[in-house]
């Protein structure tokens, strides 16, 4: 199970500009590994050229 | 006007041959509102007032020169993140508490140029996310099948107000599935447009790349109704389409004689399994598709997490960019569900919200090919009846996936429709994904499946008591 350390943690926090109470960091915390699995889960195998779909259309080929 | 409560398709048409008032219809939507909704809470706001005056000028101008519509004269609600001129528009929220919007939503717009009639302004999670929430301004709606019971969200008090008559159509939006998921647990129809069908001009904002608007009806033929004023190009939103609009009802009536449908099975036997009452649903609407003609085909995608995956990294991202000057300043002034939500944000990286954005690519593209010479595929729209309100699990993103995510990654078009009873005697449901910009060949395949079935013949007791 992904874990998260304390620096890491509160960096993650600071950068987010996120002031938590310590209930709501340990909270927050215990769900860390959910998060990584689904980064995780989104990285396959694909080559550097894999152009997001920030902007995409569809195309006839949809409709096929 | 007594007893039944009737379609938008069938007051439509009563109303064009001047056999139903649309004050009569007006006012007995309002009379089920305050026999009602003390126990329901659909509406954050209701537009009592403002209602009749419409019904009544819906009433002189078709006495005059006939309905300019079907929607004339229909009562209808609106979730409150859509924007309403002169009216408030809180979001849920405890930031938007005095927010009255000077200008009316792309979506309001375009329902009141049809000629409906606002009843008033139905109950969302707070921002369209999480939920249920008991620490807000008003508390969460309950199903009318058993008011114990969740809606689902976030368009929960459209789909309670559609399902107990207190009006006829209501507007819901989608980024995971808000529209389709009160749809099931309400017993009632609901559609998620293609992406960029229906402006989201005036609608706050979830995850933009994941929004969607739609409607939310009683039956899909009354979906297709609000459809076909609802969808066109606006320049007002950035992601809207522009296509010719074809007619949403041409095809209605037509049956599914030689359509092809395929069946996701691993989604709802293997990735998240249903219950047995929802299994029992599925397999007979598959009985019932066959025996009205279709060919049923089975489909393989990748597994329901993947999606879920990539459509919650983006969703958790783009939400917490569009609010995160209120978590960095005043994050305890949101509803303790949604602050957990946006807390999520600070765990997901650009590059993990890059990766997921590739993956969409990737899953989107596996759809279409999949797709590939079938007209609809099916799954279910829930994993089982609705569960107790005070049940729902808070941090649920993180439990067994959710069936109506992976249209909202792919942006195609996606309706759920009434599919039986459970053991608890609350409403099942499938859920039926066409297309992009073919929504009238899946409203078409819906429509035959409630023609086909008797489960838009029965309402909830507690309109009877």
């Amino acid at each position: 199970m992904p874990d998260i350390d304390d620096q890491a943690f509160e960096f993650l926090l600071a950068r987010g500009g996120l002031d938590l109470t310590s209930e709501q960091k340990a909270e927050l915390r215990s769900v860390y590994a959910g998060i990584a699995a689904m980064a995780e889960r989104v990285r396959k195998p694909r080559g550097y050229m894999a152009e997001p779909a920030h902007v995409y259309d569809f195309t006839e080929d949809d409709l096929v | 006007m007594s007893g039944a409560i009737p379609t938008i398709a069938e007051a439509a048409r009563l109303i064009a041959a001047k056999q139903l008032s649309p004050v009569e219809l007006t006012r007995a939507c309002l009379d089920r509102v305050h026999k009602l909704d003390g126990e329901l809470h659909a509406f954050v706001h209701l537009t009592e007032e403002r209602a009749l005056a419409e019904a009544r000028a819906a009433e002189a101008a078709i006495s005059a020169h006939g309905p300019k519509g079907p929607l004339h004269g229909i009562p209808i609600g609106l979730k409150d993140i859509v924007d309403t001129k002169g009216v408030p528009t809180t979001c849920q929220s405890k930031f938007l508490q005095d927010n009255i919007p000077d200008a009316d939503a792309a979506c309001a717009e375009k329902l009141a140029a049809a000629g409906t009639v606002l009843i008033g302004k139905t109950t969302t999670h707070e921002f369209a996310d999480g939920g249920p929430s008991f620490d807000l301004p008003k508390p969460p709606a309950r199903n009318p099948w058993n008011t114990e019971h969740f809606t689902a969200g976030s368009s929960s008090g459209t789909g309670a107000a559609v399902a107990a008559g207190l009006i006829l159509g209501g507007i819901g939006t989608d980024t995971g599935g808000s529209i389709r998921g009160p749809a099931a647990l309400c017993g009632i129809a609901g559609i998620k447009p293609t992406y960029g069908l229906v402006s989201r001009a005036g609608v706050a904002p979830a995850a933009f790349s994941l929004d969607h608007i739609g409607p939310m009806a009683w039956t899909a033929e009354d979906c297709a109704l609000m459809l076909q004023a609802l969808a066109g190009h606006d320049p007002r939103d950035p992601a809207s389409a522009s296509r010719p609009i074809p007619n949403y009802t041409a095809q209605l009536g037509s049956g599914v004689k030689g359509l092809k449908i395929g069946v996701i099975h691993h989604f709802h036997e293997t990735d998240h399994k249903v219950s047995d009452g929802t299994q029992r649903g599925i397999a007979a609407a598959i009985a019932t598709f066959r025996d009205l003609g279709a060919e049923m085909r089975e489909v393989q995608v990748s597994p329901l997490q993947d999606w879920l995956a990539c459509g919650s990294l983006i969703s958790i991202t783009e939400r917490a960019a569009a609010f995160e000057e209120w978590a960095r300043t005043r994050l305890g002034d949101f509803s303790e569900r949604l602050r957990s939500r946006l807390m999520l944000g600070a765990f997901v990286t650009g590059v993990d919200y890059v990766q997921a954005v590739r993956r969409r690519r990737e899953l989107r593209a596996e759809l279409q090919a999949a797709m590939k010479g079938l007209d609809a595929v099916l799954t279910a729209t829930q994993p089982a009846e609705a569960a107790k309100i005070d049940a729902v699990p808070k941090w649920d993103l993180f439990g067994p996936p959710n069936f109506t995510m992976p249209f909202n990654v792919a942006g195609y078009p996606a309706i759920s429709v009434c599919s039986g009873f459970g053991e608890g005697g609350l409403p099942l449901a499938i859920q039926l994904a066409g297309k992009p910009f073919q929504e009238p060949t899946l409203l078409r395949i819906a429509d035959a499946f409630e023609k086909a079935t008797q489960f838009r013949e029965r309402r909830p007791a507690l309109l009877a008591a």
